[in-house]
């Protein structure tokens, strides 16, 4: 445990030393000046942040099978988005019809009534 | 000295151990050009920390950045990312 724990702080050390220089320069652009203790607030952000990516990241990497063929998964949905557009038109046009047929059967009762009438 | 930002980077070993560290299972392993990404955004992350505390300090006519203007900004700034 100590080894790791001796890793972690040289790890620390190392993106507290970037950090330290980022903010630096971006402070100088700014005109301003920055207090240690929110450089060292960031560095310790940025350390617990990439440990975030690193978990997201490796939730990622495990769904490869799904992520990999993005395209492939496109142009099948594109595909049955126009299968689907079809079909809808097609029943749209079948209903149409079913709604002339009552329609135009409507008429010929009421004119057979008449008749009888 | 605004181009001054653009020689500092994270160091690619720096960031491939801390990614190595963080995952669960053994065998993952990390791309170098995976790496280089993560350094960039980590760079763009501390930059957008520290910029965003600067308007911060701005906005309360503050010379300094002081770790409270850091603390006011660091909620959305996580939910940003």
């Amino acid at each position: 445990m100590d080894e790791d724990e001796a890793q972690k702080q040289r790890l620390k050390a190392a993106v507290h030393y970037t950090v330290g220089r980022l903010c630096q320069d971006i402070a100088a652009d700014c005109e301003k000046q920055i207090t240690k203790q929110t450089i060292a607030a960031i560095a310790e952000t940025a350390f617990r942040q990439c440990d975030i990516f690193a978990k997201d990241l490796e939730a990622f990497a495990s769904e490869k099978h799904c992520t990999l063929s993005i395209p492939s998964q496109y142009n099948y949905i594109q595909q049955k988005s126009e299968e689907l557009a079809l079909n809808n038109q097609e029943l749209k046009e079948k209903r149409k019809k079913n709604a002339a047929k009552r329609k135009s059967k409507d008429m010929e009762a009421e004119e057979e009534n008449e008749l009888e009438d | 000295m605004a181009n001054a930002g653009n020689e500092v980077a994270f160091k690619k070993e720096t960031v491939s151990k801390l990614l190595t560290r963080s995952f669960k299972e053994d065998k993952t392993k990390v791309s170098s050009d995976a790496v280089i990404l993560v350094a960039e955004l980590l760079k763009v992350f501390v930059e957008e920390a520290t910029r965003r505390a600067v308007k911060q300090a701005d906005s309360e006519d503050c010379d300094t950045i002081d770790i409270e203007h850091f603390e006011k900004i660091l909620p959305q700034l996580l939910l940003d990312f």
